[in-house]
């Protein structure tokens, strides 16, 4: 009965038509919740998670923490603090209740010269950083050292300090000190703690001017790049898939390029102890308990989904034991949809007028915050066999007449992505949503918190690629809908940019226009839920999705290049001479 | 001694100044207070007022580097902090005469957004309560509650539009948290424009130092700190509470104040395991300050650096003082230690045979072999207690404690040889002119101002941002200055080290001193100078002539309090506005009926556009051509319109809907009903 309902609208082919999955929005997170813009060092900024392009075996995550490093930040530049666990948690399995991996990293300072204000001089570095990194592979309950002396290059401060013999440290080059700073782990993993270029990109001026957006390439106002020349720090490993995947196979042994067994959940965070103690002087001691003050899974979540009032709160909460549910109403109805909705602010934020909410998608389902969305089938035979189904996740996904977004944002970020209807392409769906549609991603993952879920299955998209794009899986959406390569059946197969975020997260992703777009409605419109200029009849790839599609939020490229081997993020800016940018 | 007494010159050009040593002023400086912004003291200033002769300007800055589109939450002054200014103004006590103390405390107004700011509401929005002690501590006054932070400058949505604070500009928010105390002195705290310079990337890569056409640059450029800015009567800070008026000369030496600055924080932090603020508890610990600028940047080395910061001035400062008397910069301007390795530094050579006599390189005997000479009875480094001789010529091999110690820790005395060789002739013990009178001998660092002297004007012609460096250079070279060894005002003798103005250049003038400029100025010339004819030699010109790469800021100052500029904006330019996105049916054709769902089970909705007002009837008709339904909507306006509409009693099967307006019927819509 509803089926039909749903089954029918449009008479037209399965034609250009986007889809995607989504989530909510802005500058990763950089200085992004009041406790932790305070404490630098223990500030995770960012968090990557991909397929390595040079070694397909491998998933390489990368956490970055400590936000706005100015290259030429002398004379004491930035390092990772000690008395900090920074810590990067993996989940390979819905049955244990935490963690199934956890890598933790801890760093040692010494000063090889006190007697000098200088960082680098005469061979000698001061504030000269090791870490050991230890494995938990029992959810945390016991360690096992695999790096016991780790070395951090020092930052590149220039050529005198870098490259100088007998002045300075006389490296034959930066990337030296880079490369020879790459560690093998006792358990085989590649590992680098350093300097970085920030690979992160946002217009920062743009995005917190309460939403005065500064799309590239528009001719108003040039866009800019908030974090253009800032360096973080960076701890990246490269870790064979069979370590990975819950019952150690290797990719090879994958059912398919979307096998549910490969999926992980990733995320990172900071802790301290709990009580920090001043000496007479000024100098520290800490005591305690670790307490997790920063965390990071998927990117912009506290920059920009939960509200200042809960910010601080969601850096200390872990997304285990349903802790997440609290927060899960700011991703239900998003404080960014309110600006893309002409009865709420949409009107007040010209900048984002490219984006506006389905009100009557169907002519029916308003996914505008507090509206019913997809509730008001909710029970509906339709249902059934559906990831909206009661007995599957409807309880979830479709909890009640105001949560509209519970059906598309509230899974991306909480459970990850199955590949059941209605989360398919709408390639080969002949116009019913609820139909089987041609399969594009699979991260799910339902431990109900916020993670960063990849499909480790997935192969590669080569960054050389023509077909290799910053919109992950919105192109992949793109492409699965109106590349005859593609959209010829509901086969699965590999679209180009599967591996790309919310499918994990690699350093191009312009996370920030995904998830605007995301917020606009850009998941729902892709799987049937069309635009409210869709006629019903003729091609769905109406104006409103188009701009959608089209929409940008600013910068859409990293301001340098990443490499082309591990750890792919591109060696810090030389503080003596780089070449300047406007950031603002 | 018989060769300095020998010296027979003129007073031609030379320079002077008293002196310090280094780079950056103090942001992010050492290694702990580098990790804790918001106590960072970055830079302080204590200058007399350019626009009135009776009030004094002391400028306290915190929070370094602050990106000016930092958001979403910006920076503000930290809650559980103590910041701190302190004032000394007289040897009989033996700490701090005057204290002001500044604490914040912060609110959101609108929890429930991640923007700082919107619809009028500001998160984080910080208020401070403003202390005041005149007893050294022990008891304080409140003199300002409620003061009032403006928000950052974020951009003219945040800032003047509706959906923002709606205020005229930027330069509105910041005039109206301008505040006077119930004790009469203007405060303003609040974000402003960083007034530092200085060349951070070619300095600290191992001294290199670059000029403008090396490619030197501004590594505070554009960058924001928090200032404490007080403008505070003379009369309060004075020791006997005296105006400016009533000073005997302008060099009176009871005008002298040393101010400090510091930021503290309670001895315990003790984290929330659910993200609560922090709780604090136990005694406040200072863990940063500042008073002379550089001080900890590049003379405290990285070993005692967080001591510095850590340590009570008045009692623990004279355990540092081994790094103002063999400066390490001192290595990098000497060729028999590493002057060779740092080019950039190549125009600064230390004496190393001045008069033929006295080397002033690290570890060298400097002035002590005079010590206890006759010829020094009469000046500042005769015995004690007439003289300074234990502290400014200690032992053999503590060269700088002549003159960069004092200039950091007592400051400088209207005593011989302090004084300007004009009217010395020729005998750098003589008595010269006056240019300097800062002595407060507390034997700490501190920002030492004495109140007397005049302030230059900003405009005018000969206003120097060499600051006291300049005023020697007047008082030896120009003639309206050195006809005689009278005391008068020479420009710029209100400027650094005489206090700091915001314009001086304090990294180039404490090279210049680290350098030997201030032993040559009162006569021990540089090697160079051939014992006749004009000590203003190469090496001294060379000297003269350098500057550490970037001379002023990158922004104009204001003419009036607080005089620190307004905040970089960290949006500029035009706002960006996509094409107007209609609400619905941009390619709805006038009169066609759009019906949603369709199929439909028991109520279907359709929608329409009209482009006139006019009076609209929907019939609804079966495959018969007969009326089942009609749903008259009135008049309706020009536009998009929906109407649901319940048809649950009807049976399934096919229908058609038409539109009429005005009486006129458009083209009929086919719908289904299903079960």
């Amino acid at each position: 009965m509803r089926k039909t309902r749903l089954r029918r609208l449009a008479k037209q082919s399965l034609l250009p038509v986007f889809l995607f999955l989504s989530q909510a929005i802005l500058a990763s997170s950089h200085r992004e919740a009041p406790l932790i813009s305070n404490d630098p060092l223990a500030d995770n900024t960012d968090l990557y998670a991909f397929r390595s392009p040079d070694d397909p075996n491998t998933v390489t995550i990368i956490a970055n923490y400590i936000p706005f490093q100015l290259p030429e930040g002398g004379p004491n530049y930035y390092t990772f603090g000690t008395d900090i666990r920074y810590e990067i948690h993996i989940k390979n399995k819905t049955a244990t209740p935490g963690d199934d991996i956890t890598y933790r990293f801890t760093f040692t300072q010494v000063n090889q010269d006190p007697t000098t204000f200088f960082n680098i001089r005469l061979g000698q570095q001061n504030i000269k950083t090791n870490y050991v990194c230890e494995k938990s592979t029992n959810g945390g309950t016991s360690f096992t050292t695999i790096v016991a002396n780790g070395t951090v290059p020092p930052a590149n401060i220039g050529p005198r300090s870098i490259t100088t013999p007998g002045l300075g440290l006389g490296a034959a080059n930066y990337n030296a000190l880079v490369q020879n700073a790459i560690a093998t782990a006792t358990t085989t993993e590649k590992i680098y703690c350093g300097p970085a270029d920030d690979p992160f990109f946002v217009d920062l001026a743009g995005a917190f001017d309460v939403g005065n957006f500064r799309p590239e390439g528009n001719t108003t106002n040039p866009t800019k790049d908030g974090l253009a020349r800032y360096n973080v720090h960076s701890i990246a490993i490269k870790i064979p898939i069979s370590l990975l995947q819950k019952d150690g196979k290797d990719v090879s042994q994958a059912a398919n390029i979307l096998d549910g067994d490969f999926v992980i959940g990733v995320w990172a965070s900071a802790s301290r102890r709990q009580i920090k103690t001043l000496g007479a002087n000024g100098i520290p001691t800490y005591s305690g308990n670790f307490v997790q003050v920063s965390r990071i899974g998927m990117p912009l979540t506290n920059e920009a989904v939960i509200p200042v009032g809960s910010k601080d709160r969601w850096n200390a909460t872990t997304p285990y034991n349903s802790n997440d549910l609290q927060f899960a109403p700011f991703f239900t109805n998003p404080e960014l949809a309110l600006y893309m909705d002409s009865s709420q602010f949409g009107g007040a934020v010209p900048s984002l007028n490219d984006l506006r909410i389905q009100t009557r998608s169907l002519g029916t389902y308003d996914f505008r915050n507090g509206k019913p969305g997809l509730f008001v089938l909710k029970g509906s035979p339709a249902l059934a066999g559906s990831a909206l189904d009661d007995a599957v996740f409807g309880t979830i996904l479709l909890p009640n007449a105001t949560s509209p977004r519970a059906v598309d944002l509230l899974p991306i970020f909480y459970t990850g992505v199955p590949n059941l209807a209605p989360y398919q392409l709408a390639t080969g769906k002949n116009n019913n949503v609820l139909a089987a549609g041609k399969p594009f991603i699979n991260n799910f993952l339902p431990t109900l918190g916020d993670m960063l879920r990849l499909n480790m299955a997935v192969p590669v998209t080569p960054r050389t690629d023509p077909k290799f794009s910053s919109l992950g899986i919105i192109q992949a959406a793109v492409l699965g809908l109106t590349d005859p390569a593609y959209n010829g059946s509901t086969l699965m197969q590999f679209i180009p940019n599967m591996d790309g975020f919310p499918n994990g997260r690699r350093l191009e992703d312009d996370v920030t226009t995904i998830e605007l777009q995301a917020v606009g409605g850009v998941a729902l419109a892709a799987i049937g839920l069309w635009y409210d200029d869709f006629t019903g009849t003729g091609s769905p790839v109406t104006n409103k999705l188009v701009r959608t599609i089209s929409f940008k939020s600013g910068p859409t490229t990293n301001d340098t290049t990443f490499r082309t081997s591990f750890p792919y993020v591109q060696n810090p800016w030389r503080g003596f001479d780089y070449t300047l940018k406007a950031r603002f | 001694m018989k060769k300095i007494i020998n010296i027979s010159t003129l007073l031609l050009a030379v320079m002077f100044g008293l002196q310090h040593t280094a780079m950056a002023s103090s942001h992010r400086e050492a290694p702990l207070i580098s990790n804790d912004p918001l106590a960072d003291n970055t830079d302080l200033y204590a200058f007399k007022s350019p626009t009135d002769a009776e009030k004094i300007i002391l400028i306290a800055n915190y929070i370094p580097f602050e990106h000016p589109a930092g958001g979403p939450n910006w920076y503000s002054f930290g809650t559980n902090i103590r910041y701190e200014i302190h004032i000394d103004n007289k040897t009989t006590t033996t700490g701090d005469d005057i204290i002001y103390r500044f604490t914040f405390q912060q609110t959101n107004e609108d929890p429930t957004t991640f923007f700082n700011i919107r619809l009028g509401k500001e998160n984080l929005k910080t208020t401070y309560t403003c202390e005041r002690s005149m007893n050294g501590g022990s008891t304080f006054a409140v003199i300002k509650t409620g003061g009032i932070v403006p928000p950052t400058d974020i951009g003219p949505r945040s800032i003047q539009s509706g959906v923002g604070l709606n205020s005229p500009t930027y330069q509105a928010l910041a005039q109206a948290a301008i505040t006077t105390a119930t004790t009469g002195e203007r405060i303003f705290c609040g974000p402003i424009d960083d007034p530092f310079f200085v060349d951070l990337g070619g300095a600290f890569d191992v001294g290199g130092f670059r000029t403008a056409a090396q490619g030197s640059r501004d590594g505070l450029a554009k960058f924001n700190c928090h200032t404490i800015a007080i403008e505070v009567p003379v009369s309060t800070l004075q020791k006997d509470g005296k105006t400016v008026a009533m000073a005997a000369n302008i060099l009176d030496g009871d005008y002298t104040i040393g101010v400090w600055a510091s930021a503290s924080r309670p001895q315990i932090t003790t984290l929330s395991t659910a993200g609560a603020a922090p709780t604090v508890s136990g005694n406040w610990i200072q863990v940063s300050r500042l008073g002379m600028p550089l001080t900890n940047e590049v003379v405290i080395p990285i070993g005692n650096k967080d001591n510095w910061n850590g340590t009570n001035p008045y009692t623990g400062d004279l355990g540092f003082a081994s790094f103002f008397r063999n400066p390490e910069l001192a290595l990098y301007m000497d060729n028999s230690q590493f002057g060779g390795a740092v080019p950039g530094l190549a125009p600064l050579r230390i004496q190393t045979n001045s008069l033929g006599a006295f080397d002033f390189r690290n570890g060298k005997p400097g002035l002590f072999p005079l010590r206890g000479n006759p010829a020094l009875i009469g000046t500042a480094l005769a015995e004690p207690p007439l003289g300074f001789a234990h502290i400014l010529l200690p032992d053999n091999a503590s060269p700088r404690a002549v003159d960069i110690l004092p200039a950091f820790y007592t400051g400088v005395p209207n005593l011989r040889p302090y004084q300007l060789a004009t009217g010395k002739g020729g005998n750098p013990l003589a008595a010269g002119k006056p240019f300097i009178n800062n002595f407060l001998p507390s034997l700490s660092d501190a920002l030492r101002l004495n109140m007397a002297v005049p302030a230059t004007p900003r405009n005018d012609p000969k206003f120097s941002s060499l600051g006291i460096v300049q005023a020697a250079v007047l008082g030896l070279t120009d003639p309206l200055y050195n006809a005689n060894a009278s005391l008068q005002f020479i420009p710029n003798m209100d400027g650094f080290p005489n206090g700091r103005r915001l314009e001086d250049d304090v990294t180039t003038i404490e090279l210049q001193a680290v350098s030997g400029v201030v032993l040559a100025a009162i006569g021990l010339w540089y090697d160079d100078y051939p014992g006749t004819g004009s000590p203003v030699t190469p090496n001294l010109i060379s000297v003269l002539s350098f500057n550490a790469g970037v001379t002023r800021n990158d922004t104009a100052f204001k003419t009036s309090f607080p005089f620190v500029q307004n905040p970089w904006r960290g949006f500029t330019g035009n706002s960006y506005s996509a094409p107007e996105n209609p609400t619905l049916g941009l390619t709805l054709p006038e009169g066609s009926l759009l019906a949603y769902p369709n199929p439909f089970q028991t109520s279907v909705t359709f929608h329409y556009k009209m482009s006139a007002p006019g009076d609209v009837r929907i019939q609804f008709y079966n495959t018969s051509g007969q009326v089942v339904k009609e749903i008259s909507q009135g008049t309706r306006p020009a536009g998009l319109h929906y109407v649901t509409v319940d048809e649950a009693r009807l049976a399934t099967g096919i229908y058609f809907a038409r539109l009429f307006v005005n009486g006129k019927g458009y083209k009929a819509v086919q719908v289904l009903k299903t079960q």
